[in-house]
Formats: structure tokens, sequence, C-alpha cells
């Protein structure tokens, strides 16, 4: 018989907050697309008898982000120093807060409603990076000092597509709080997963495995299908798991052993004596509180009602929409828009449109109104739509605009009853009309497009169907 | 705690640090001395104290989060490493 087992999955989630500064120099904290080196100071080259220098937003970012995380905000938290000895930290050690961290124990509400608790969380500075050559390693310092703030999950996760839906989460609360840029290809977020088998019902857990470093959902998702599959095979065949750090190669998609000299270090972690304690008041953090923008709980709550959960949770990896989404109050208008967002973010060639600023408020309404009353056709709703994003359009109104475009559909019955007249007096009408009596009602549609022809195409063609039918019968 | 050499090799280790034999010996000796001197404070009674992390009282110090000039340029930084390489500093392998 064979034994089934239980994954249990531990995250720890690294996030680089958008401060200006870094988190103890007043040196940029944006390296993007900068030469390596030139955000640096004599802090973040750890030179002999330079004193780190609190960065106070830092701090208000660390509270932003743990009331995302639903989380007990510390109001005494401190620093300590983390040893170990690499070229991508000068000073020797990390500033880090091993003991008393801001963020206390919080939770993450998964979309299925699965709650992943967490653990804490604290801030600390990032070290330099590395490129590794033959025979040879390069240092950049421009990260080192970048304020981070590390999420640690309680081993609460027991699938791989749980641990990639928390890791997006925690993505969505951390750009939806405004605490990072949340660029993942820049490493602004860093998953390190720890996952461990246990036979079912068992009630200890079993040796866990680490890997490091991950910048992607998707590859939190497969190293957890890869270690499930490794580690139940070991497991089956009688064998230990060994408590290792691995290393993930997206290219095979294996994870495979990695040494590494720290894993086994004592990090000797001693109170940071350059940096006086914390000690933050309940209103400093109420005030946090209230301006903390809507998260995406508060969407899901008000959106999956009118569009569903499959359509909320698409728009919800964009945050501009959602928010645009709820300054409709109509449930219609948002399912209207809800639906035009999406028809633009799947087709690729437009996606990237989103990116720009969105069309106002008024616009929307007024499309939604046009539609409601006929006098935009689905598809012309949809033109109008795109052409909000036209540089030359978008600070039109959606009457001009569509007026610009020729896609008003005629709705007035009067004139749409002269216009099929006009047609059916037509000699080149007449064989069609004495077919449609003959009983080839197909010949309909050729006279509807007759009709559109006449209205250079802004009849509303089921209006004119409809007239033509009673003029016919 | 006990200090013998392996205790001295652990840490030459973690600090990157290559001693010889008579410098691992001495630091042996003066680690073992500090340590005797250091432990006089277990006789204390320390039940119930808060433990001190500071000497100073202060709390809450902090800066504005503004870009400033620093003391040293990014080029003067970069001149005091050993060795360089496309504006990066070039170090031993160490993966």
């Amino acid at each position: 018989m064979t034994t089934e087992y239980l994954p249990t999955i531990g995250i720890e989630c690294h996030v680089q907050l958008s401060t200006k500064t870094k988190l103890f120099s007043e040196v940029d904290n944006d390296a993007r697309q900068k030469e390596p080196n030139s955000c640096v100071s004599p802090v973040d080259y750890g030179l002999p008898g330079m004193l780190p220098r609190l960065n106070h937003t830092a701090i208000l970012y660390t509270i932003r982000a743990g009331l995302a995380l639903n989380a007990k905000i510390n109001l005494n938290s401190r620093f300590d120093r983390k040893h170990y000895y690499y070229p991508d930290l000068p000073k020797g050690y990390q500033i880090t807060q091993m003991y008393s961290p801001i963020i206390g124990a919080g939770s993450v509400e998964l979309p299925d409603g699965t709650i992943i608790p967490i653990e804490h969380a604290h801030l600390e500075e990032d070290a330099g990076k590395l490129s590794h050559y033959r025979d040879y390693s390069l240092v950049d310092l421009n990260r080192a000092g970048t304020p981070l703030i590390e999420i640690v999950s309680e081993p609460a996760i027991h699938s791989a597509a749980a641990a990639r839906d928390y890791a997006k989460e925690l993505w969505r609360l951390m750009t939806y709080a405004g605490v990072t840029y949340g660029d993942l290809y820049n490493g602004n977020m860093r998953f390190d997963v720890n996952i461990s088998l246990a036979p079912k019902g068992s009630k200890e857990l079993g040796t866990r495995a680490e890997v490091k470093n991950l910048n992607s959902f998707r590859s939190v998702e497969r190293v957890i299908e890869y270690e499930i599959k490794r580690q139940t095979r070991i497991l089956q065949q009688g064998g230990q798991v060994v408590q290792e750090t691995r290393g993930w190669n997206d290219a095979t998609g294996e994870t495979t052993d990695q040494r590494s000299k720290e894993s086994a270090a004592d990090y000797r972690y001693m109170p940071e004596p350059d940096l006086p304690p914390l000690r933050l008041t309940p209103e400093l953090v109420e005030a946090e509180r209230r301006q903390l923008s809507p998260l995406p709980a508060w969407y899901r709550e008000r959106l999956t009602p009118v569009i569903g959960s499959d359509l909320t949770e698409i728009l919800l990896d964009h945050q501009p929409l959602v928010a645009k989404l709820a300054e409709l109050d109509d449930p219609q208008a948002i399912k209207l828009v809800a639906n035009l967002f999406s028809s633009v973010l799947l087709a690729e060639e437009n996606a990237s449109l989103l990116n720009d600023e969105l069309p106002s408020k008024t616009q929307l309404a007024d499309l939604v109104t046009m539609r409601n009353q006929n006098e935009l056709s689905s598809t012309a709703a949809k033109e109008v739509f795109l052409k909000y994003f036209d540089p030359e359009m978008h600070y039109k109104d959606t009457r001009t605009i569509a007026k610009e475009l020729g896609v008003i559909q005629e709705n007035d019955t009067a004139a749409l009853e002269a216009l099929v007249d006009q047609v059916l007096a037509q000699p080149t009408t007449a064989q069609a009309q004495a077919d449609y009596h003959n009983g080839q009602t197909k010949v309909l549609g050729f006279l509807v497009g007759q009709v559109m022809k006449a209205s250079h195409g802004q009849a509303n063609p089921t209006a004119v169907q409809e007239i033509l039918r009673q003029k016919l019968a | 705690m006990e200090v013998n050499q392996a205790t001295i090799q652990h840490l030459a280790q973690l600090s990157n640090f290559a001693l010889t034999a008579d410098q691992s010996q001495r630091l042996e000796s003066d680690i073992r001395a500090i340590l005797d001197y250091i432990s006089q404070l277990d006789q204390l009674d320390t039940d119930g104290i808060e433990p001190t992390y500071q000497v100073f009282e202060m709390e809450n110090v902090w800066r504005p989060d503004v870009i400033t000039p620093q003391d040293a340029t990014p080029d003067e930084l970069l001149d005091l490493t050993v060795a360089t390489q496309d504006h990066q500093i070039k170090v031993p392998k160490v993966l």
C-alpha cells in the first residue's frame, strides 16, 4: 500500500519598499536603469565610523504593509545585527529585526477564502547584487541598503496552487498598499519556500527542503510541484529527505542540491547599538490606517456579485482598473466597463493601453448610457472605448468621439421608417420583396443591408429588421 | 562556554579569516580570558530585570526620506576598492 503524503509549505517573501532613499542612507533607492554602484553612500560601503540613519518613510510603509496583512503593529520594536561574511554585504552584518519586529501576527485571505496566517514581518536592509563569472564575481551595491520587509508565513499552505495564490495575493496587497513598485522582473518581490511532506494524518512535520530567491508566482508553483514529486519518491522508496537549501533552475524545471557556505553559519545576532529602539504611537498607526487605499478584499466584495469571480480575479491584477470600476455605481455600468477592460486586456496588442491614463468617470458613464439606449452597438462601444486611449481623442467626450467615428445608431423610429420606405421604393429591391412574399424570408438580410447602406451604417440593424418585417407583412 | 581550537576555527571561518597556528592559539587564550572576565556577571541575579539594549535612552531617531548629496561620490567610493571592472567591485569567485 502506498502512503499518501500531505505537503506543508511555508513562504518567506522579501518586498523591496519604494521609498525615495535607502533604509539607512540618503541616496536614491530606485536603481532601475542606472549604472552599477552609482546609487551608493559611505554607509552602503560599510566604511568605518559610518552611522546608519533611519528613513522615516520606511517605517510608515512598514506600518502600512502590516495593516494590509491584517497584522498587529508592535508599537515597540528595534533592530539587530545578523552577521555573515559575503561580498554583497560590506559591513559583514545585515541590520534586521530578529527579536522585536514592527509587524506581528497577521493573515492573508486567498481568493477562495482560505486564510494563511502570517507569523510576523520584519524590516531589514537588502544586500548588494552579485554576478558570477568563470573565476571572479562582480559586486553592485546599488541595491545594498534598500528597505525590505520580509513576510514570514506560518507553515500552513498545503498545495502548489495555494502557494501560487498566496504569493500573488501578497503581491496584490503590497502593491495596493502602495509600498512597493511590485516589479517582479526587477526582483522587487522574491520568495523563499520551504516544503516538507508527512504521511496524511501525521501530527509531526517531515524534514523540509528550502528553495530560495524565486521571483515569479509561476516558479513558486513549479518548485513546489517538483519538490512534492521528488520528496514523495524518496519517502516511498524508504529514504529520508535531507534538510538543505536547494537551487531552482527555471530552464530545466528542477531543483538541485546547493551547498551554500552560510547555510550552516552561526549568525551571531546582537542588538544594533547604532539605532535606538522605535516607540510608535497608536495615533500614528491609526493615521496610516486611514490613508490605506482599498485592498483586494474590498473590491472583491463589491465586484464579485456583479461580474463574477473569474472576471474579478483577472481585473484584480490591475489595481487602477478595479479602482476605476469602483467609481461606477450602477451594476450594469460596472458589467459593461469590466467586459471592455477584459477584452482589451485579452487582446495582447492592446493590453498595454491600460497602463496609460484611464477614461474619466464621465466618459464611461456616457458610454454606458449610449449603449443602454442602443445608440451604440456593442462593437461600436468597444471602438469608442479604444479611442479613449488615443492621444488625439482621450480628452473628448463620449458623444463627440462616437460622432467622429460615425458609429451612433439611428433609433428614431420615424426616421428609420422613412429610410425603409425609401429603400422599398427602389426598383432594385422589388425582386427581393417579391421573394419575401413567396416565403423566402432569408432575403430580409439583404433588405436590412440595403437600409443600413442608405443610412451610411448608422441605423440600428435590429430596429430596421423589425420595421421591415412590419412593412412587408 | 568552552573555548577550544575548534571554536576558534569555526569563528575564523565565519569571518573568512586565515589564521596561522600561532594566531589561533593566542586567540584561544585571549577569547577564553575575555569570556571568563565577562562571566563574572553570571553571579548577579537578573531575574525580572529588563535587558538593556542601549544606554543612551534615545528612541525614534529617524530622518526624512529625501535624497541628499553624500560626503563621498560614487567614483571616490569605488576607488577605495582593490579591483574593479565595468564600474563594479571585482572579488574572488564566491559561488
